[in-house]
Protein backbone atom coordinates (compact mmCIF):
# COMPACT_ATOMS: atom_id res chain seq x y z
CA UNK A 1 0.00 0.00 0.00
CA UNK A 2 2.54 2.33 1.33
CA UNK A 3 4.09 1.70 -2.26
CA UNK A 4 1.08 2.38 -4.32
CA UNK A 5 1.04 5.71 -2.60
CA UNK A 6 4.86 6.89 -3.09
CA UNK A 7 4.16 5.85 -6.77
CA UNK A 8 1.06 7.71 -7.43
CA UNK A 9 1.93 10.51 -5.50
CA UNK A 10 5.14 11.39 -7.32
CA UNK A 11 3.02 10.48 -10.94
CA UNK A 12 0.68 13.29 -9.79
CA UNK A 13 2.82 15.45 -8.76
CA UNK A 14 5.31 15.03 -11.73
CA UNK A 15 1.82 15.54 -13.42
CA UNK A 16 1.26 19.09 -12.25
CA UNK A 17 4.71 20.03 -12.85
CA UNK A 18 4.82 19.19 -16.30
CA UNK A 19 1.32 20.89 -16.25
CA UNK A 20 2.98 23.95 -15.17
CA UNK A 21 5.93 24.08 -17.80
CA UNK A 22 4.96 21.81 -20.96
CA UNK A 23 1.12 21.92 -21.38
CA UNK A 24 0.95 25.48 -22.22
CA UNK A 25 1.70 24.46 -25.24
CA UNK A 26 -1.40 22.20 -25.98
CA UNK A 27 -3.63 24.77 -24.55
CA UNK A 28 -7.61 25.39 -25.81
CA UNK A 29 -8.27 29.31 -25.01
CA UNK A 30 -5.27 29.50 -22.66
CA UNK A 31 -6.89 26.62 -20.91
CA UNK A 32 -4.43 23.43 -20.02
CA UNK A 33 -6.09 19.56 -19.04
CA UNK A 34 -5.69 18.61 -15.65
CA UNK A 35 -3.31 15.33 -15.99
CA UNK A 36 -2.86 15.04 -12.15
CA UNK A 37 -6.70 15.50 -11.71
CA UNK A 38 -7.31 12.08 -14.09
CA UNK A 39 -4.50 10.26 -12.98
CA UNK A 40 -5.95 10.82 -9.52
CA UNK A 41 -9.02 9.21 -10.25
CA UNK A 42 -7.77 6.80 -12.20
CA UNK A 43 -5.31 5.47 -9.10
CA UNK A 44 -8.36 6.45 -6.04
CA UNK A 45 -10.85 4.54 -8.58
CA UNK A 46 -8.62 1.61 -8.57
CA UNK A 47 -7.73 1.36 -4.98
CA UNK A 48 -10.61 3.03 -3.00
CA UNK A 49 -10.85 4.81 -0.18
CA UNK A 50 -7.46 4.44 1.88
CA UNK A 51 -4.73 5.21 -1.03
CA UNK A 52 -6.37 7.46 -3.64
CA UNK A 53 -7.12 9.87 -0.47
CA UNK A 54 -3.88 9.65 0.87
CA UNK A 55 -2.54 10.23 -2.82
CA UNK A 56 -4.83 13.22 -3.26
CA UNK A 57 -4.05 14.91 -0.08
CA UNK A 58 0.21 14.63 -0.07
CA UNK A 59 0.05 15.31 -3.84
CA UNK A 60 -2.63 18.61 -3.38
CA UNK A 61 -0.52 19.58 -0.22
CA UNK A 62 3.00 19.78 -2.19
CA UNK A 63 0.95 21.28 -5.84
CA UNK A 64 0.07 23.82 -3.35
CA UNK A 65 3.96 24.70 -3.35
CA UNK A 66 3.47 25.07 -6.87
CA UNK A 67 0.95 27.59 -7.43
CA UNK A 68 -0.25 31.11 -5.63
CA UNK A 69 -3.25 29.35 -4.11
CA UNK A 70 -3.33 29.02 0.15
CA UNK A 71 -2.09 25.95 1.42
CA UNK A 72 -4.62 23.44 1.87
CA UNK A 73 -6.26 24.29 -0.61
CA UNK A 74 -5.17 21.91 -3.89
CA UNK A 75 -4.63 19.21 -0.44
CA UNK A 76 -8.50 19.34 -0.09
CA UNK A 77 -9.80 19.41 -3.43
CA UNK A 78 -7.35 17.06 -4.68
CA UNK A 79 -8.72 14.54 -1.56
CA UNK A 80 -12.28 15.26 -1.93
CA UNK A 81 -12.01 13.99 -5.52
CA UNK A 82 -9.94 11.05 -4.70
CA UNK A 83 -12.89 10.25 -1.61
CA UNK A 84 -15.54 10.39 -4.67
CA UNK A 85 -13.45 8.37 -6.92
CA UNK A 86 -12.71 6.04 -4.12
CA UNK A 87 -16.41 5.10 -3.42
CA UNK A 88 -17.17 3.85 -6.62
CA UNK A 89 -14.10 1.63 -6.18
CA UNK A 90 -15.07 -1.56 -8.12
CA UNK A 91 -18.37 -0.40 -8.94
CA UNK A 92 -18.15 -0.72 -12.88
CA UNK A 93 -15.92 -1.97 -15.68
CA UNK A 94 -14.09 0.68 -17.34
CA UNK A 95 -14.04 0.34 -21.31
CA UNK A 96 -11.68 1.65 -23.53
CA UNK A 97 -13.38 5.17 -24.43
CA UNK A 98 -16.76 6.36 -22.52
CA UNK A 99 -16.20 5.83 -18.99
CA UNK A 100 -12.37 7.38 -18.94
CA UNK A 101 -14.14 10.42 -20.68
CA UNK A 102 -17.23 10.09 -18.19
CA UNK A 103 -14.45 10.35 -15.14
CA UNK A 104 -12.17 13.09 -16.56
CA UNK A 105 -15.38 15.42 -16.98
CA UNK A 106 -16.95 14.39 -13.80
CA UNK A 107 -13.65 15.19 -11.97
CA UNK A 108 -13.37 18.13 -13.26
CA UNK A 109 -16.37 18.93 -12.19
CA UNK A 110 -16.00 17.86 -8.97
CA UNK A 111 -12.94 19.98 -8.62
CA UNK A 112 -14.98 23.15 -9.26
CA UNK A 113 -17.84 22.24 -6.96
CA UNK A 114 -15.34 21.65 -4.11
CA UNK A 115 -13.25 24.54 -5.05
CA UNK A 116 -17.09 26.48 -4.89
CA UNK A 117 -17.40 25.34 -1.48
CA UNK A 118 -13.97 26.23 0.21
CA UNK A 119 -14.79 29.68 -1.62
CA UNK A 120 -17.77 29.89 0.64
CA UNK A 121 -15.98 28.88 3.84
CA UNK A 122 -13.28 31.10 3.49
CA UNK A 123 -14.31 34.08 1.29
CA UNK A 124 -12.23 36.09 -1.43
CA UNK A 125 -8.99 34.52 -0.33
CA UNK A 126 -10.01 31.55 -2.27
CA UNK A 127 -10.89 31.32 -6.06
CA UNK A 128 -13.12 29.23 -7.96
CA UNK A 129 -14.24 28.40 -11.46
CA UNK A 130 -17.02 30.27 -12.56
CA UNK A 131 -19.62 27.77 -13.44
CA UNK A 132 -21.14 30.01 -16.31
CA UNK A 133 -17.34 30.79 -17.69
CA UNK A 134 -16.15 28.67 -21.14
CA UNK A 135 -12.85 27.63 -18.48
CA UNK A 136 -14.60 25.08 -16.42
CA UNK A 137 -16.26 23.38 -19.15
CA UNK A 138 -13.38 23.78 -21.68
CA UNK A 139 -11.36 21.92 -19.07
CA UNK A 140 -13.71 19.69 -18.57
CA UNK A 141 -14.38 18.15 -21.90
CA UNK A 142 -10.24 18.64 -22.22
CA UNK A 143 -9.73 16.33 -19.51
CA UNK A 144 -12.57 13.87 -20.54
CA UNK A 145 -10.60 13.56 -24.26
CA UNK A 146 -7.12 12.78 -22.46
CA UNK A 147 -8.54 10.45 -20.19
CA UNK A 148 -9.10 7.57 -22.13
CA UNK A 149 -4.97 7.52 -23.62
CA UNK A 150 -3.95 8.36 -20.35
CA UNK A 151 -5.77 5.33 -18.49
CA UNK A 152 -4.74 3.37 -21.50
CA UNK A 153 -0.99 4.28 -20.23
CA UNK A 154 -1.95 3.85 -16.40
CA UNK A 155 -2.90 0.31 -17.08
CA UNK A 156 0.72 -0.49 -18.19
CA UNK A 157 1.32 0.76 -14.75
CA UNK A 158 -0.96 -1.06 -12.93
CA UNK A 159 1.68 -2.81 -11.03
CA UNK A 160 3.48 0.07 -9.73
CA UNK A 161 0.36 1.68 -9.16
CA UNK A 162 -2.40 -0.08 -7.65
CA UNK A 163 -2.10 -2.12 -4.60
CA UNK A 164 -1.63 -6.39 -4.90
CA UNK A 165 -4.83 -7.28 -3.49
CA UNK A 166 -6.90 -5.09 -5.02
CA UNK A 167 -5.58 -5.63 -9.02
CA UNK A 168 -8.10 -7.43 -11.28
CA UNK B 1 -22.21 -14.12 4.71
CA UNK B 2 -22.58 -11.76 7.75
CA UNK B 3 -19.36 -9.64 8.30
CA UNK B 4 -17.36 -10.02 11.06
CA UNK B 5 -17.32 -6.98 14.27
CA UNK B 6 -13.31 -7.26 13.09
CA UNK B 7 -13.71 -6.55 9.60
CA UNK B 8 -16.72 -3.88 10.61
CA UNK B 9 -14.03 -1.74 12.49
CA UNK B 10 -11.40 -2.50 9.87
CA UNK B 11 -14.14 -0.93 7.61
CA UNK B 12 -15.06 1.65 9.52
CA UNK B 13 -11.02 3.06 9.81
CA UNK B 14 -10.82 2.55 5.66
CA UNK B 15 -13.88 5.46 5.56
CA UNK B 16 -12.41 7.32 7.73
CA UNK B 17 -9.04 7.87 6.30
CA UNK B 18 -10.65 10.58 3.71
CA UNK B 19 -12.72 12.63 6.47
CA UNK B 20 -9.65 12.69 8.44
CA UNK B 21 -7.99 14.21 5.27
CA UNK B 22 -10.34 16.34 4.39
CA UNK B 23 -10.56 17.91 7.98
CA UNK B 24 -6.31 18.17 7.93
CA UNK B 25 -6.51 20.22 4.73
CA UNK B 26 -9.34 22.08 6.11
CA UNK B 27 -7.36 22.67 8.94
CA UNK B 28 -3.98 23.88 6.94
CA UNK B 29 -6.57 26.03 5.10
CA UNK B 30 -7.92 27.86 7.89
CA UNK B 31 -4.21 28.67 9.44
CA UNK B 32 -2.81 29.62 5.71
CA UNK B 33 -5.36 32.02 5.04
CA UNK B 34 -4.16 34.03 7.81
CA UNK B 35 -0.98 34.23 6.61
CA UNK B 36 0.57 31.58 8.68
CA UNK B 37 2.08 29.98 5.82
CA UNK B 38 5.13 31.44 5.50
CA UNK B 39 8.05 29.15 5.77
CA UNK B 40 6.60 25.57 4.27
CA UNK B 41 5.23 27.64 1.05
CA UNK B 42 9.00 29.19 0.61
CA UNK B 43 10.32 26.02 0.80
CA UNK B 44 7.71 24.13 -1.62
CA UNK B 45 8.65 27.33 -4.08
CA UNK B 46 12.34 26.50 -3.99
CA UNK B 47 12.18 22.71 -3.83
CA UNK B 48 10.03 22.68 -6.80
CA UNK B 49 11.18 26.06 -8.26
CA UNK B 50 14.16 23.00 -9.08
CA UNK B 51 12.15 20.44 -11.02
CA UNK B 52 10.08 23.43 -13.01
CA UNK B 53 13.30 24.65 -14.01
CA UNK B 54 14.76 21.47 -14.81
CA UNK B 55 11.65 20.61 -17.11
CA UNK B 56 11.37 23.96 -18.58
CA UNK B 57 14.76 23.71 -19.32
CA UNK B 58 13.90 20.19 -21.28
CA UNK B 59 11.14 21.43 -22.75
CA UNK B 60 13.16 24.83 -24.14
CA UNK B 61 15.81 22.39 -25.39
CA UNK B 62 13.34 20.34 -27.79
CA UNK B 63 11.48 23.41 -28.79
CA UNK B 64 14.37 25.49 -29.87
CA UNK B 65 16.04 22.50 -32.03
CA UNK B 66 13.06 21.55 -33.65
CA UNK B 67 12.46 25.37 -34.25
CA UNK B 68 15.81 26.04 -35.36
CA UNK B 69 15.60 26.10 -38.93
CA UNK B 70 12.89 28.11 -39.28
CA UNK B 71 14.18 30.52 -36.95
CA UNK B 72 17.51 30.41 -38.95
CA UNK B 73 15.55 31.51 -42.28
CA UNK B 74 13.77 34.13 -40.12
CA UNK B 75 17.11 35.92 -38.98
CA UNK B 76 17.94 35.71 -42.49
CA UNK B 77 15.02 37.86 -43.22
CA UNK B 78 15.24 39.92 -40.19
CA UNK B 79 18.95 40.98 -40.64
CA UNK B 80 17.73 42.28 -44.16
CA UNK B 81 14.69 44.19 -42.89
CA UNK B 82 17.26 45.32 -39.86
CA UNK B 83 19.95 47.09 -42.50
CA UNK B 84 17.50 49.14 -44.10
CA UNK B 85 15.95 50.29 -40.83
CA UNK B 86 19.39 51.02 -39.04
CA UNK B 87 19.71 53.37 -42.16
CA UNK B 88 16.93 55.15 -41.20
CA UNK B 89 17.44 55.26 -37.55
CA UNK B 90 21.27 56.52 -38.31
CA UNK B 91 19.20 59.50 -39.54
CA UNK B 92 16.89 59.70 -36.82
CA UNK B 93 19.66 59.33 -34.42
CA UNK B 94 21.13 62.71 -35.43
CA UNK B 95 17.28 64.16 -34.84
CA UNK B 96 17.09 62.30 -31.39
CA UNK B 97 20.31 63.70 -30.06
CA UNK B 98 18.38 67.48 -30.68
CA UNK B 99 15.61 66.74 -29.05
CA UNK B 100 17.14 64.99 -25.70
CA UNK B 101 18.94 68.09 -25.58
CA UNK B 102 15.88 70.40 -25.57
CA UNK B 103 14.21 67.98 -23.53
CA UNK B 104 16.80 68.08 -20.75
CA UNK B 105 16.73 71.80 -20.61
CA UNK B 106 12.52 71.98 -20.42
CA UNK B 107 12.89 69.58 -17.65
CA UNK B 108 15.16 71.82 -15.80
CA UNK B 109 13.13 74.59 -16.22
CA UNK B 110 9.77 72.20 -14.55
CA UNK B 111 12.21 71.89 -11.73
CA UNK B 112 12.84 67.79 -12.74
CA UNK B 113 15.70 66.89 -11.29
CA UNK B 114 16.51 63.21 -13.27
CA UNK B 115 14.88 60.56 -14.81
CA UNK B 116 13.33 57.76 -12.77
CA UNK B 117 16.39 54.67 -12.26
CA UNK B 118 15.28 51.39 -11.11
CA UNK B 119 17.56 48.59 -10.30
CA UNK B 120 15.98 45.77 -12.65
CA UNK B 121 16.36 42.00 -12.07
CA UNK B 122 16.20 40.01 -14.77
CA UNK B 123 14.67 36.98 -15.08
CA UNK B 124 13.09 34.34 -17.16
CA UNK B 125 9.57 32.79 -17.09
CA UNK B 126 9.57 29.23 -16.60
CA UNK B 127 6.58 27.74 -15.78
CA UNK B 128 2.51 29.24 -15.09
CA UNK B 129 -0.02 27.71 -12.34
CA UNK B 130 -0.76 24.02 -12.96
CA UNK B 131 -4.32 24.96 -12.70
CA UNK B 132 -6.42 26.95 -14.52
CA UNK B 133 -8.13 28.26 -11.78
CA UNK B 134 -5.29 30.50 -10.45
CA UNK B 135 -3.03 32.70 -13.01
CA UNK B 136 0.29 32.66 -12.04
CA UNK B 137 4.35 33.02 -13.62
CA UNK B 138 6.97 31.45 -11.93
CA UNK B 139 9.87 33.08 -12.86
CA UNK B 140 13.85 31.91 -12.88
CA UNK B 141 15.26 34.25 -9.70
CA UNK B 142 14.70 34.57 -6.24
CA UNK B 143 16.32 35.20 -2.79
CA UNK B 144 19.79 34.12 -4.42
CA UNK B 145 19.37 37.33 -7.28
CA UNK B 146 17.86 39.40 -4.06
CA UNK B 147 14.18 39.07 -4.55
CA UNK B 148 11.40 39.80 -2.17
CA UNK B 149 8.39 39.49 -1.82
CA UNK B 150 5.94 42.28 -3.22
CA UNK B 151 8.23 43.54 -5.47
CA UNK B 152 6.27 44.98 -8.74
CA UNK B 153 7.68 42.74 -11.99
CA UNK B 154 7.70 44.41 -15.40
CA UNK B 155 8.20 43.54 -18.77
CA UNK B 156 8.97 45.05 -22.37
CA UNK B 157 7.07 43.98 -25.69
CA UNK B 158 7.57 45.76 -28.89
CA UNK B 159 9.47 48.71 -27.37
CA UNK B 160 6.67 49.08 -24.36
CA UNK B 161 7.51 49.13 -20.87
CA UNK B 162 4.20 47.16 -19.25
CA UNK B 163 3.48 45.98 -15.79
CA UNK B 164 3.20 42.70 -15.33
CA UNK B 165 2.64 42.39 -11.48
CA UNK B 166 4.09 41.93 -8.14
CA UNK B 167 6.10 38.43 -6.80
CA UNK B 168 4.14 37.32 -4.03
CA UNK B 169 5.93 33.96 -3.36
CA UNK B 170 9.54 33.89 -2.98
CA UNK B 171 12.03 30.93 -3.20
CA UNK B 172 15.76 30.22 -3.07
CA UNK B 173 15.96 30.12 -6.83
CA UNK B 174 12.26 30.77 -8.28
CA UNK B 175 9.55 33.34 -7.61
CA UNK B 176 5.77 33.03 -8.14
CA UNK B 177 4.59 36.00 -9.79
CA UNK B 178 0.80 37.04 -9.61
CA UNK B 179 -0.29 38.93 -13.13
CA UNK B 180 -1.85 42.09 -13.00
CA UNK B 181 -5.11 40.16 -14.28
CA UNK B 182 -5.78 38.19 -11.51
CA UNK B 183 -8.56 38.85 -9.17
CA UNK B 184 -6.64 39.33 -6.10
CA UNK B 185 -4.04 41.92 -7.43
CA UNK B 186 -5.55 46.01 -7.17
CA UNK B 187 -3.26 48.62 -8.54
CA UNK B 188 -3.80 51.84 -7.98
CA UNK B 189 -3.47 53.82 -11.16
CA UNK B 190 -4.41 56.67 -13.28
CA UNK B 191 -5.45 58.01 -16.99
CA UNK B 192 -2.17 59.25 -18.39
CA UNK B 193 -3.28 62.30 -20.26
CA UNK B 194 -6.49 63.40 -18.32
CA UNK B 195 -4.97 62.00 -14.80
CA UNK B 196 -7.91 61.08 -13.15
CA UNK B 197 -7.18 57.38 -10.61
CA UNK B 198 -8.82 54.63 -10.11
CA UNK B 199 -7.98 50.91 -9.26
CA UNK B 200 -6.64 48.16 -11.68
CA UNK B 201 -8.04 44.93 -11.04
CA UNK B 202 -8.45 41.87 -13.14
CA UNK B 203 -11.21 39.12 -13.97
CA UNK B 204 -8.56 36.51 -13.80
CA UNK B 205 -7.84 35.57 -17.34
CA UNK B 206 -5.53 37.01 -19.79
CA UNK B 207 -8.20 37.11 -22.23
CA UNK B 208 -10.59 39.42 -20.35
CA UNK B 209 -10.25 42.98 -20.06
CA UNK B 210 -8.52 44.14 -16.80
CA UNK B 211 -11.08 47.14 -15.01
CA UNK B 212 -10.16 50.41 -13.63
CA UNK B 213 -12.82 50.80 -10.67
CA UNK B 214 -13.65 54.13 -8.63
CA UNK B 215 -12.91 56.36 -11.52
CA UNK B 216 -14.44 59.95 -10.96
CA UNK B 217 -17.77 60.27 -13.20
CA UNK B 218 -17.02 63.47 -14.62
CA UNK B 219 -14.46 61.71 -16.30
CA UNK B 220 -16.15 60.33 -18.52
CA UNK B 221 -16.26 63.26 -21.19
CA UNK B 222 -12.68 62.93 -20.91
CA UNK B 223 -11.60 59.66 -21.65
CA UNK B 224 -10.74 58.52 -25.12
CA UNK B 225 -10.09 55.17 -26.26
CA UNK B 226 -6.78 53.88 -26.55
CA UNK B 227 -5.85 56.32 -23.82
CA UNK B 228 -2.92 54.78 -21.78
CA UNK B 229 -3.32 54.18 -17.90
CA UNK B 230 -0.24 53.99 -15.80
CA UNK B 231 0.02 53.60 -12.29
CA UNK B 232 -0.01 56.04 -9.77
CA UNK B 233 2.69 55.41 -7.43
CA UNK B 234 0.59 55.95 -4.57
CA UNK B 235 0.07 52.50 -2.79
CA UNK B 236 3.75 52.19 -2.81
CA UNK B 237 4.18 48.88 -4.04
CA UNK B 238 4.59 49.96 -7.41
CA UNK B 239 6.27 53.05 -8.80
CA UNK B 240 4.63 55.54 -10.38
CA UNK B 241 3.95 56.18 -14.52
CA UNK B 242 4.71 52.40 -15.73
CA UNK B 243 2.13 51.68 -18.73
CA UNK B 244 -0.42 49.23 -17.90
CA UNK B 245 -2.80 49.13 -19.90
CA UNK B 246 -5.11 51.21 -22.80
CA UNK B 247 -8.79 51.86 -22.61
CA UNK B 248 -11.26 49.97 -24.86
CA UNK B 249 -14.47 50.68 -23.06
CA UNK B 250 -16.19 52.90 -20.91
CA UNK B 251 -19.23 52.26 -18.39
CA UNK B 252 -21.38 54.71 -17.12
CA UNK B 253 -24.44 54.13 -15.08
CA UNK B 254 -27.08 56.62 -13.72
CA UNK B 255 -27.19 55.38 -9.98
CA UNK B 256 -23.52 54.75 -9.86
CA UNK B 257 -21.30 57.64 -8.50
CA UNK B 258 -18.23 56.43 -10.42
CA UNK B 259 -17.43 54.93 -13.72
CA UNK B 260 -15.86 51.42 -14.28
CA UNK B 261 -13.10 51.59 -17.71
CA UNK B 262 -12.48 48.68 -19.76
CA UNK B 263 -8.76 48.24 -20.33
CA UNK B 264 -7.03 45.76 -22.38
CA UNK B 265 -3.08 45.32 -21.16
CA UNK B 266 -0.25 46.41 -22.99
CA UNK B 267 1.58 43.60 -22.34
CA UNK B 268 0.55 40.09 -24.80
CA UNK B 269 0.89 37.57 -21.59
CA UNK B 270 0.74 34.61 -23.64
CA UNK B 271 4.19 35.42 -25.46
CA UNK B 272 6.03 36.97 -22.54
CA UNK B 273 9.35 35.06 -22.12
CA UNK B 274 11.69 37.79 -19.77
CA UNK B 275 10.69 39.87 -17.44
CA UNK B 276 12.25 42.63 -15.22
CA UNK B 277 11.73 42.41 -10.93
CA UNK B 278 12.01 46.26 -9.86
CA UNK B 279 14.43 46.53 -6.70
CA UNK B 280 12.12 49.36 -5.44
CA UNK B 281 14.80 50.75 -2.44
CA UNK B 282 17.06 51.58 -5.73
CA UNK B 283 13.95 54.19 -6.42
CA UNK B 284 15.13 57.11 -3.95
CA UNK B 285 15.11 59.58 -6.72
CA UNK B 286 11.48 59.90 -7.77
CA UNK B 287 12.69 62.05 -10.43
CA UNK B 288 10.66 65.17 -8.97
CA UNK B 289 11.74 68.18 -6.95
CA UNK B 290 8.86 70.12 -5.94
CA UNK B 291 6.61 69.26 -3.23
CA UNK B 292 3.66 68.40 -5.21
CA UNK B 293 5.50 65.06 -6.51
CA UNK B 294 4.04 61.87 -5.77
CA UNK B 295 5.15 59.70 -2.77
CA UNK B 296 8.44 57.90 -4.00
CA UNK B 297 7.87 54.10 -3.38
CA UNK B 298 9.08 53.07 -0.15
CA UNK B 299 8.57 49.88 2.21
CA UNK B 300 9.34 46.60 -0.11
CA UNK B 301 6.65 44.79 0.58
CA UNK B 302 4.10 43.65 3.67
Amino acid sequence: MIRTIIFSTLLVLGSSIIQSTWLGAIAVFGVIPDISLVVLVWVSYKNGLVEGPITGFVSGFLEDCLSASPLGFHAFIKTFVAAISGLLHGSFFIDRIFLPFAMGAVGTILKALAAALLSLLFGAKIQTYDFLDRVLWIEAAYNGLIAPFLFLFLGALKKLLVTESKRE
Amino acid sequence: MSETPAIRKIDRRRKAVPVVLLAASLLTLTISTRSLEGLPKRVGVSVFGFFQKGFSAIGDFVSNTTSSIAELKRLRKDYDELLLKMESYSNLERGYAEIRQENERLKEQLGYTSNLQYERIPARVIAKDPENVYATIVINKGIEAGIRKNMPVIAFQDGIEGLVGRVVEVGQGSSIVIPLYDTSSYIAARLATSRYEGLVTGHGSSDKPLVMKFVKKRAKDEIQFGDLVVTSGYESLYPPEISIARVSKVRALDYQTSIEVDLEPVLDFSRMEYVFVIKPEATADTGMTDAAAPAAPQDTGK
